[in-house]
């Protein structure tokens, strides 16, 4: 008998806070070599007193909170729009930032350490990069967007290598979004705009193209965050319709996840304070009908909307990581928390 | 191409959008002044703006969780749209309808409302009505949901009357019961829970939960009533088709959408002929600012300049002459903030009255931060809308007078209607520096900042602060 791969609901770690424990927009997350969690809250938006909502949120996937650092500003160390994590094999956290065009490094204490790169489309320059991981040599790989290209720089910050360009063609991007890498050092590549995923060996050759435009299984709106399993099993945040997908690693559709989220101990610690709110919760109904309204066709599509309305659903995820135990971490961004996953079958 | 042309379509994309280009103005005259009028009223013929880069990269204006993302994002649309008249409609109908964030604090409520008006806005009156009485930012706003069949409350009742269809004066207060017990049993689902987090302002454990509007025919009073002369077990469809029906409605309608379209000034001939439209189609609005477009007391001088832009309209217009904010940017929401410094803070408005208007836009604060932002926007060399303008005056000869210089800058930003002592006032401010000279025998980039500063001027007179 044959059995399939999927993912079973676990847990949810989150809550929406401005400040302390908490997350506000969260965009991506990273975990180190001891497991504990590293949190980028993008927040926004850039004005007065949300500048300083941005942070690193420290926390482990049981959900213990363990604190914060980073804030707002376009000073050194400073996090404006940003938008991905990574480790090095030293523990060093990378940081990347749309609005800055810049990685900066941090400590896993949270103490900076320095910043590289500079906005442009020039060889060694970024325009928007939205997300970062790196390669089995620990050298950094860079979805730099708006230049629709794929970049591997030193940790120093060296441009070794680069690929890709605007285009809808094998190994072209039109605004790709996320990267990833399989146990055998090939590289995912969220093609937003294209509704697709690109694999690609680890020196940029092209090796397979997964998925097409639409709501179908094995279909993608706009793709964001991605990741591959031990077993090459291919998650995606499939940011447009408001889903996880599960590839296997010839890109066939395994399972499709609209989201299940249940109540953090964070969450459960409010309710607990705030017995009143708490009651008139219960007695709603949390997944209310959903009327289809004809806007809704022309403006963000139905599917945002019932997000928009029923809380236990996925709102613009961004992100999935896998821990060292299996575990699928996915950044639920609009909904300010992480929803995980177990594998199952 | 005729000044004279040009002049009127700026005057109707001023009105029926949020201003345009010379490029833009010079592409319209060539369809001519008719088929524009048809263009406007046509939203739905024009690509919907999309949104997926705005959403990607503004991840609060995804959610729209927060006021002031949220009116970023609709001035972003203001600046970017294909479809201007169908903003317009929207910015209108949410003055009239006015809603405000401050009380429901959910400001995803309240955009979705003007999705309602983008979709609604040109149709029937009647639907209009009905969709507005079934929108749960309305119904939370005035209390509906508080309107039961046991105890009524007639919050919503009385504005339906008094400032969203009828007027004042045209009704009693019996009808005021009336209409308010018509419309009880008209809520939004989970009222009990939703009204606690928006009392305490609660984001908590997952930010906001959208709206839904509920029927609740248990608790609707289905008793008979008597409505403006009318008797029957009315629910509210029953009141809207009565309302709809009126004389004083098509006053009203038409009253506010000269208001709001054609001058500050009313005049009773201008609107009696628009509600008379309005009676003639059974409301239908589309047809009705096809009438006010198309009408002689529109296009005529009488309504040039004869209304003080709003505070979305004159910063939404500067950024649409200087090309700005056409890509997703972190500083649109300075953008947003400068139009709520003016004194419209849009998606909250101050009171279910909306914004007063006309000469009270203008006092000596905001009349300064408009000046301001127009200039520091015109000054911009780097964005494309300014470039163009000087590649035009540029065109205009290799050596510029004062006077041909001032002109040709006027021209180059479509402002074709200014009064003589503001061109002198331009023209003595431009003769400080002699001829302005192109080519090898003077310095671009000085040439470049005379214009610059010149157009800064532009968007600082007496004449651009009008629509």
């Amino acid at each position: 008998m044959t059995t399939v791969a999927t993912l079973q609901y676990s847990h949810t770690l989150g809550f929406m806070a401005n400040q302390g424990r908490g997350f506000n927009n969260p965009v991506d997350l990273a975990i180190d070599s001891e497991g504990m969690i590293f949190v980028l809250n993008r927040a926004g938006p850039e004005v007065g007193v949300r500048i300083a909502y941005k942070r690193i949120t420290r926390c482990t996937s049981d959900e213990q909170y363990l604190g914060e650092f980073g804030a707002g500003g376009t000073g050194d160390g400073g996090l404006w729009w940003p938008s991905s994590l990574a480790f090095d094999r030293e523990d060093r956290l990378y940081v990347a930032d749309e609005a800055l065009n810049r990685i900066s490094v941090f400590g896993r204490d949270g103490g900076y350490l320095g910043k590289w790169g500079a906005g442009g489309a020039g060889a060694g320059q970024f325009n928007r990069p939205s997300s970062i991981v790196f390669d089995r040599d620990d050298n950094l790989l860079v979805a730099d967007s708006l230049n629709h290209r794929v970049q591997r720089y030193t940790k120093e910050g060296q441009l070794l290598h680069q690929w890709g360009e605007y285009g809808d063609g094998d190994g072209q991007f039109n605004l790709p979004w996320g990267i990833a890498l399989d146990a055998g050092g090939n590289v995912y590549v969220s093609d937003w705009r294209n509704d697709r995923i690109q694999k690609f060996d680890a020196d940029g050759g092209h090796l397979a193209s997964f998925g097409s435009s639409g709501k179908g299984d094995g279909q993608f709106s706009r793709p964001s965050g991605l990741a591959v399993d031990g077993q090459g099993n291919i998650i995606v945040a499939d940011w447009g319709n408001e889903r996880v997908q599960m590839l296997d690693g010839n890109g066939a559709f395994l399972a499709s996840f609209r989201g299940e989220s249940q109540d953090s101990l964070w969450a459960q610690d409010y309710f607990s304070a705030n017995p009143d709110e708490a009651a008139a919760r219960r007695s709603a109904s949390l997944e209310p009908e959903i009327e289809h309204r004809p806007e809704y066709d022309s403006h963000r599509g139905y599917e945002w909307e019932r997000s928009a309305n029923v809380e236990k659903l996925f709102w613009g995820p961004t992100s999935v990581k896998i821990g060292p135990d299996g575990l699928v971490y996915v950044v639920d961004s609009l909904r300010h928390r992480i929803q995980i996953y177990r594998p199952g079958q | 191409m005729a000044n004279a042309e040009l002049a009127l379509m700026a005057h109707l994309i001023r009105r029926a959008g949020f201003g345009a280009t010379r490029d833009e103005l010079e592409t319209c005259v060539e369809q001519g002044y008719e088929a524009t009028v048809e263009q406007l009223l046509h939203p739905e013929l024009a690509p919907v703006l999309d949104e997926d880069l705005l959403r990607r990269y503004h991840v609060d204006q995804n959610s729209l969780m927060l006021i002031e993302s949220s009116q970023a994002y609709w001035l972003y649309r203001i600046i970017n749209t294909q479809r201007p008249l169908e903003e317009k409609m929207a910015l209108f109908w949410h003055s009239l309808f006015a809603t405000a964030y401050g009380k429901l604090n959910h400001a995803k409520a309240v955009v979705n409302q003007t999705n309602t008006f983008r979709r609604c806005g040109l149709g029937d009156f009647r639907n209009l009505l009905l969709e507005l009485s079934r929108d749960p930012a309305m119904i939370f706003w005035l209390d509906n949901k508080d309107n039961h069949k046991d105890a009524p409350n007639e919050n919503y009742g009385r504005e339906l009357l008094e400032l969203f269809s009828m007027g004042i004066g045209n009704y009693t207060e019996d009808d005021v019961k009336a209409c308010a017990r018509a419309f009880t049993g008209w809520t939004i689902a989970n009222a009990d829970y939703m009204s606690i987090r928006a009392s305490r302002d609660s984001i908590w454990p997952h930010g906001r939960l959208d709206w839904q509007f509920q029927y609740l025919p248990e608790d609707h009073d289905d008793t008979d009533k008597t409505f403006l002369g009318h008797t029957g077990p009315f629910n509210g469809e029953d009141v809207i088709d009565i309302i709809c029906r009126q004389p004083a409605t098509a006053w009203f309608v038409a009253s506010r959408l000269y208001g709001f379209f054609v001058s500050d000034n009313p005049n009773e001939a201008s609107i009696q002929y628009l509600a008379d439209r309005f009676v003639e189609t059974d409301g239908d609005i589309r047809q009705v600012m096809r009438a006010l477009f198309l009408s002689d007391f529109f296009r005529g001088d009488e309504a040039r300049l004869a209304k003080v832009k709003s505070p979305t309209e004159i910063v939404a217009g500067t950024a649409r002459l200087a090309g700005s904010h056409q890509f997703p940017d972190w500083s649109i929401v300075n953008l947003a903030m400068d139009v709520s410094f003016m004194g419209q803070e849009i998606l909250n408005p101050p009171t279910v009255e909306g914004w007063h208007t006309g000469r009270e836009w203008i006092d000596t604060g905001n009349l300064v931060e408009r000046v301001n932002a127009s200039s520091l926007e015109m000054g911009n060399l780097g964005q494309p809308g300014v470039q163009a303008a000087l590649r035009r005056v540029r065109a205009a000869g290799d050596a510029l007078a004062p006077e041909q210089l001032v002109d040709a800058c006027l021209e180059a930003v479509g402002q074709f209607e200014v009064a003589q002592a503001t061109r002198e006032s331009l023209v003595s401010h431009a003769a400080k520096d002699g001829v302005l000279e192109f080519g090898e025998r003077g310095s671009a980039d000085c040439a470049e900042s005379r214009i610059a500063e010149l157009l800064q001027l532009i968007v600082a007179t007496r004449e651009y602060q009008l629509a």
